[in-house]
């Protein structure tokens, strides 16, 4: 009886997780909800500034363009060839996302309009060219 | 003592939520790790009709904005500063107020004075904007 009493004893003693695991639940659901798994292209390059640059909504593929050429998108350099072939296997994996073209400066545009061609020709309409905010945000 | 032990049988029946609450808080920490929460900002620009070729918009006109290799701009045929785009393209725009603009970079134009340019012809109170590139000569 006394050893039984004992058990009884530490029971009590525990922190009650049912409260903390509401908390965390909940956590858990604000985060999933608010992640929007952005593709990364994995490197910076330095944006132009714009003051009309909007923040657009399924803006979650990005590609950049360095000053010296080089295509970069999932974190990896691809060739000019390549983007047409990730563009449609990623719009098939979602749909509703759009493209966000980040050209370097000192990018040349007519790299930038043939990457904005493959794009399209892959099958998401919406491109947008990346800017810097006002304040170099 | 009876109603102690009722109780004290009561508790063993309840779910032990420590394992589900280490499971949780895993699935809470992945999701913060990769949640990403700065936008990217953007212009939205259209192409012309891509590979075909065709100019955009056949029954309305557009205001022709041209981006040379050496960063010259010129607007409606005539070169203008940089800064004075979205002047003229709101005179411009007054004028004609459902064109949309074209803007007709060259190839070697760096794609910073392109931005520059369609952030004034934002400014300037046309939406409507397509970007073509192109070589463009002397």
């Amino acid at each position: 009886m006394l050893s039984k009493r004992h058990v009884a004893a530490e029971e009590e003693i525990g922190i009650d997780l049912a409260p903390m695991l509401d908390f965390v639940l909940n956590l858990l659901i604000f985060f999933i909800i608010t992640t929007s798994f952005v593709r990364e292209p994995g490197i910076t390059v330095a944006k132009a500034q714009a003051e009309t640059a909007g923040a657009l909504e399924n803006a979650n593929i990005l590609i950049a363009i360095r000053g010296n050429g080089e295509i970069w998108m999932d974190r990896h350099q691809v060739d000019i060839r390549e983007v047409r072939a990730i563009v449609e296997r990623l719009h098939i994996e979602r749909p509703d996302d759009m493209v966000v073209v980040v050209a370097d400066k000192t990018a040349k545009t007519g790299i930038l309009g043939k990457v904005m061609d493959e794009v399209k020709a892959g099958g998401i309409k919406d491109v947008a060219i990346g800017a810097a905010g006002p304040a170099g945000k | 003592m009876r109603l102690r032990r009722h109780f004290h049988s009561e508790e063993q029946t309840g779910i032990d939520l420590a394992p589900m609450l280490d499971f949780v808080m895993n699935l809470l920490i992945f999701f913060i790790i990769t949640a990403v929460f700065s936008k990217e900002l953007s212009l939205a620009v259209n192409r012309p009709g891509a590979s075909t070729g065709q100019s955009a918009g056949s029954d309305t006109g557009s205001i022709a904005v041209a981006i040379r290799a050496d960063g010259e701009v010129w607007v409606d045929q005539r070169t203008v500063d940089i800064r004075a785009v979205r002047a003229n393209i709101e005179r411009l725009h007054a004028i004609k107020p459902e064109w949309g603009v074209m803007v007709i970079a060259d190839e070697a134009a760096d794609a910073g004075v392109l931005v520059t340019v369609v952030d004034q012809i934002k400014q300037g109170g046309v939406d409507n904007i397509t970007f073509g590139t192109a070589s463009l000569k002397k």
